[in-house]
């Protein structure tokens, strides 16, 4: 069975080859299994729009909290690392500019940083005292 | 030697990227508007319902974004699995399931969207 060992090729390619590229392919699969993850319990909450609104209130409620707003930041880390990496990965390919693809990791890198610093700005308030006070 | 690759393998992979490509921009006004520009109380029925109700645009804009995060999110499982090189019944059964996860996750996509759409509830 192909699967077998999965863990452990896993590891064997990540060490073979240890340079920015490795590191944003697995940055990469693991953001993307996390972001299947969240759709579907993002699913599960919106969902309940579908037996009325009290129900969509109530769920709702649940996960609007500082514990999740934090959880959020993590969230947002897992979408943007995902977005800009794909579009290192796109423009690479379509233009012919594979070569330079270290160039654009750090580039990369510069605009998650910046987008993070502002994403931690925006959620600090939700985290300490309960969720949106009015600005 | 690079192997050749089929048809629909080629498609898929070319989909992945243009879906890929129209989510960035999704999920760029996503996060921005519900998550980041939010800025006053909880978010409950009458506030989703209130953005959403009232614009052509945004029902377009959401009714798109579900099946197309749906796409890339099972096409991108599928891409990693068929990096192990599954055995041929494997690869039937999970295709399978994954189109029935597919169908049945934009069945419940759209059908909270209309919900939320709703006017005068």
């Amino acid at each position: 069975m192909a699967f077998k060992g999965f863990l452990k090729n896993a590891y064997i390619d990540t060490n073979l080859n240890k340079n920015v590229g490795t590191f944003a392919y697995l940055f990469h699969r693991i953001t993307g299994i996390g972001l299947v993850v969240y759709l579907i319990m993002h699913t599960y909450v919106l969902s309940s729009a579908i037996s009325g609104h009290q129900d969509f209130n109530k769920r709702m409620g649940l996960v609007q909290n500082p514990f999740f707003a934090f959880l959020e930041i993590l969230l947002v880390a897992g979408v943007f690392f995902h977005m800009l990496n794909g579009l290192r990965i796109s423009i690479c390919d379509f233009f012919g500019w594979s070569r330079a693809h270290k160039v654009f990791f750090w580039i990369e890198l510069v605009l998650f940083v910046a987008i993070m610093i502002i994403t931690v700005i925006l959620q600090l308030p939700k985290m300490q005292s309960g969720y949106y006070p009015s600005i | 030697m690079a192997e050749r690759v089929s048809n629909q393998s080629l498609l898929t992979w070319f989909l992945q990227r243009f879906s890929g490509l129209f989510l960035a921009f999704f999920l760029f006004t996503h996060i921005d508007v519900h998550h980041f520009l939010h800025r006053e109380g909880l978010i409950d029925f009458a506030v989703v319902n209130q953005r959403l109700g009232g614009s052509f645009w945004w029902k377009l804009y959401y009714l798109l974004f579900v099946p197309f995060c749906v796409f890339h999110a099972l096409n991108g499982i599928w891409a990693i699995l068929a990096d192990y090189r599954p055995s041929g019944g494997f690869t039937v059964t999970t295709k399978i399931v994954f189109w029935v996860i597919g169908i049945l996750l934009i069945f419940i996509g759209a059908m909270t969207l209309i919900n939320l759409f709703a006017v005068g509830v």
